[in-house]
């Protein structure tokens, strides 16, 4: 023992234990999604006795935060969530203290078992700490792709079903929410009534969550499933929810080029600087935004495993990926409960086969890291479905694996020339670039959605003022809960005046 | 109706087993890129298994800016790390530069690595960039038109788990049974013969490493690891800034091929086990938790053993720019080499030009350290190990490792 004590060698970080007895006293931090998500998260972690508190949002002043503190070279969610977390924590110091701020707080964020550094962005924020001279707080991981991780360290934070299905279900509803606060948003009539009554929404959702009831989350593991999975209780709620959304009115007559956006995972589903307000700002220029759903990622993580038993022998592992398979669906099942509770508004699923089938002849399915070859699979997913007019591919500046699914995309570029693509290379701090980069290929999706647009008046023989006239005979069409079915067109005023032109038939 | 012939009556039964298929000419062209400089071997040993004549086993040449600019301009499709995107100037260079005609390309995706560490981390997989960069690359040789088409080139990029022995057969009889007119029985024969070869391979390295460590040992002198990835052994890509050091008088070792002797480990980190610190010695959790990276992790293990090993009182660390497998490893790597004194250099952001002036500078800065502190700091390092060393209890080491080492 001697000899080791002459030399003191390095260690990483090691969280000291975050104990049950401390649940009351001690809150979880978290963040890395949107306001909405994070909100209904916070209320199913309330709903099982734990304090929690999400991240205020990112800002600029993160960046700068990040950059001091952690090495050079990271990408900007690393620099961004880094300093994110420091700033909180430097603020809650100058009100509390140091030793107070250690006691009071944990911070939980996703661990990634794959190649990317998204599974080492802990080390940054362990630099970050020690930089704080906060190297005793403690900071925990939560495997994404386990349900069931018992205990952490100490047993504070108990991962089981409970919380790991409230968890997904929080997500699955705040995306569907999202869809819908997309959609209609930049076709209201009463300018910021989207808002408010997203922000209703998402006040009532956080009491569906905080308010689960008890006795259905005790009991055997396959208990508390199937009352997930089965329960009334959520899409009640959505569709009082759907009720509150019936009160805005909208025009679908503005002719708006749909953007679907895609990307790394923290980028592309960030609202705020970290990817200058991108949404925003694309809806500002006169466009429509689809947001890209966690519920895309998740289904991503259920559908891997089928294809890696698929590919060791079908044969062999039949009832393992029958098993497999009989999880993927009631994932769906449970999706599309949530999407028919707001009237089937929120976009469905992209099937995970189809979008392997697509990126096929240029990125491998097996090569993991980022969103892989997702990245391909819904920019083609979108082009040739006419879902969208164009695709923004939200990618950290230095992403490692964005980086090449862009590289790849050249190839489908090349097949596909009139594929509306805009990869954003976002750093954080270079905004004035990035979004007149994505400005240029915006003027062009204008281009053809008014040329669509153009198109269906011509071939329906229906003028504006004849559809204005409709409108005023038929004020439900003029809801944002209408459904407009799509007809091959990627623009929602095409669609609609599609339509329309049908029911006046 | 058939005559019978006397050859028909009494000829020799054809045998049941197809005849042994003619491959000894066709050509078969590898990028010299990322993970190949750790597994060259493999390919090497499994495409001559496969009857592949040993000269018709073509590797692209070192990474060079002019062989960019000759072959690759124009290919690029993305802008990244220079290991990743010098790959077109490589690919251009099999396409075109030969004199003789490649008929495959072979650039393999590959997911994962044979690591002796394997079995002690999370996992061995290759950096994202690295797995994917043929899917990249190829993109650039196919936006307009088929370049390898035009050329009567069949490209090849088959995804392989090497990490995974028993993955790979079928992942290399799907991607090459078309190619190569190949069954699953000699793919899987190929298969291990490319693992033996690649194990020789290591283990005369490993074995040459040890030899200049015993020579070290046995003559109190120091000598300098190199923490990098395996592409950067290419003159291109990592500028052979060891080269300069080396011809300073300081022997060279790579990480990537350090002994891993049971006798020399547990010398090393056997105190550390029995405290229950680690579980054994290519254990990194104390360091490095999240083992996923094959490369990282041997990085990272590469810095515990030069901090504990004697006569290792330098390392230098080289770091492509923009690699982000290296970006979160940098301070780690720092403190665990410096926890025991050890010298510690990085030459981070590497890229296509060899940044000559600043090498020279700071190659005579390290010298001059080394030289100043590698007495006291293998003093030091010798005091805090047990006594016994099993490099000083070796055979005196060969005269070639001597010249080597010297």
């Amino acid at each position: 023992m001697e000899t080791i004590q002459r030399i003191n060698h390095y260690t990483a970080y090691r969280p000291r234990p975050f104990t049950r007895e401390e649940r009351a006293t001690v809150t979880i931090l978290f963040g890395g999604l949107t306001w909405k998500h994070e909100r209904l998260i916070q209320g199913v972690l309330h709903n099982l006795g734990y304090k929690a508190q999400p991240l205020p949002n990112i800002t600029r002043a993160d960046l700068d935060a990040g950059k001091e503190l952690i090495d050079v070279g990271a990408c900007c969610p690393t620099i961004f969530t880094t300093g994110n977390l420091a700033n909180f924590l430097k603020s809650e110091m100058a009100v509390l203290g140091r030793d107070e701020v250690m006691k009071r707080y944990v911070f939980l964020t996703a661990g990634a078992c794959g190649p990317c550094r998204f599974g080492q962005y802990h080390e940054s924020y362990t630099m970050a700490l020690d930089g704080l001279g906060l190297r005793d707080f403690r900071l925990f991981l939560l495997a994404q792709n386990q349900l069931d991780q018992g205990a952490t360290h100490g047993g504070g934070l108990e991962i089981n079903l409970p919380l790991s299905l409230g968890l997904i279900w929080a997500i699955l509803c705040a995306d569907v929410l999202t869809d819908l606060e997309y959609m209609t948003r930049p076709y209201e009539i009463v300018p910021g009534e989207t808002d408010e009554v997203l922000r209703e929404s998402i006040a009532y959702l956080y009491d569906v969550f905080r308010n689960r009831p008890p006795e259905k989350l005790c009991g055997g593991k396959l208990k508390v499933f199937a009352w997930h999975v089965l329960t009334d209780y959520f899409t009640d709620a959505l569709r009082e929810v759907r009720k509150r959304w019936d009160a805005i009115r909208v025009d679908r007559l503005q002719v708006k080029p749909k953007v679907k956006i895609t990307g790394e995972f923290w980028l592309q589903t960030h609202e705020g600087d970290g990817n200058y307000n991108i949404k925003r700002w694309l809806e500002q220029e006169g466009a429509e935004v689809i947001p890209p759903p966690i519920a895309v990622w998740l289904d991503y993580l259920l559908h891997s495993p089928i294809t890696s038993e698929e590919w060791k022998g079908a044969e062999r592992n039949r009832k393992k990926i029958a098993l497999l398979r009989a999880v993927e669906q009631i994932y769906h099942f449970v999706y599309n409960r949530f999407r028919k509770a707001l009237g089937n508004l929120p976009y469905e699923l992209p099937d995970q086969e189809e979008l392997k089938h697509l990126a096929k002849p240029y990125y491998h399915y097996e090569l993991r890291g980022g969103e892989g070859h997702m990245l391909v699979g819904k920019a083609l997913y979108a082009y040739r479905h006419k879902k969208a007019h164009m695709i923004c591919e939200l990618s950290p500046y230095s992403c490692m694996p964005n980086t090449m699914s862009i590289g790849a995309m050249a190839n489908v570029l090349g097949r596909y020339p009139d594929l509306l693509y805009a990869p954003i290379e976002v750093k954080g701090d270079a905004e004035v670039h990035a979004l007149s980069r994505c400005q240029m290929i915006l003027t062009e999706a204008k281009r053809r959605a008014h040329a669509e647009f153009e198109e269906v008046l011509a071939k329906t023989g229906l003028t504006v003022e004849a559809i204005r006239r409709y409108e005023e005979r038929h004020p439900e069409v003029q809801r944002s809960t209408y459904r407009i079915p799509h007809y091959g067109y990627a623009g929602t005023a095409a669609n609609y005046v599609l339509h329309l032109a049908r029911k006046m038939r | 109706m058939r005559i019978p012939t006397l050859r028909i009556l009494f000829g020799k039964k054809a045998s049941a087993a197809s005849p042994p298929k003619d491959r000894s000419s066709v050509r078969v062209g590898i990028p010299k890129v990322l993970n190949i400089w750790s597994t060259h071997q493999f390919w090497v040993g499994f495409l001559t298994a496969l009857g592949i004549a040993p000269e018709n086993i073509v590797f692209s040449s070192d990474t060079s800016e002019e062989q960019y600019r000759e072959y690759g301009k124009g290919r690029g499709t993305v802008d990244c790390c220079y290991p990743v995107k010098c790959m077109s100037g490589h690919y251009g260079e099999l396409i075109f530069g030969q004199k003789k005609k490649i008929d495959i390309l072979l650039s393999p995706m590959i997911y994962s690595l044979p690591s002796f560490l394997r079995g002690h981390v999370l996992d061995t997989l290759t950096c994202t960039r690295v797995m994917a960069g043929p899917e990249n690359i190829k993109a650039g040789f196919l936006k307009e038109r088929d370049v390898f088409a035009e050329n009567g080139i069949r490209y090849v990029s088959p995804f392989v788990s090497l990490g995974e022995p028993e993955k790979v057969p079928k992942q290399l009889h799907l991607a090459l049974k078309d190619v190569l007119d190949l069954d699953e029985e000699e793919t899987a024969r190929a298969v291990e013969a490319g693992y033996r070869a690649l194990e020789a391979f290591t283990q005369k390295m490993r074995q040459k490493s040890r030899e200049i460590l015993t020579w070290c040992a046995r003559h109190d002198r120091p000598c300098i690891l190199v923490l990098a990835r395996p592409y950067h052994m290419d003159p291109g890509i990592g500028h052979e800034i060891e080269a300069e050091l080396q011809a300073h008088g300081f022997p060279i070792l790579w990480m990537q091929y350090l002994p891993i002797d049971d006798d020399l480990m547990q010398w090393l980190f056997g105190e550390e086990i029995r405290a229950g610190r680690i579980k054994s010695p290519f254990d990194i959790s104390d360091v490095w938790p999240s083992s996923y990276s094959s490369n990282t992790n041997e990085i990272l293990w590469g810095a515990k053993v030069a901090a504990r090993c004697p006569w290792i009182t330098c390392v230098i660390r080289f770091s492509s720019y923009e690699c982000g497998m290296d970006q979160p490893t940098y301070t780690p790597t720092q403190k665990i080499v410096e926890a025991s004194g050890t010298l510690y250099f990085k030459f981070g952001d590497l890229d296509a030009t060899k940044p000559a002036g600043s090498i020279k500078i700071r190659v005579e800065t390290i010298v001059h350290y080394v030289e100043k502190y590698s007495r006291d700091l293998i003093r030091r390092k010798l005091a805090a190990l047990p006594p016994r060393c099993p490099l000083l209890e070796d055979a005196a080491p060969t005269s070639e490792s001597a010249s080597l080492a010297a």
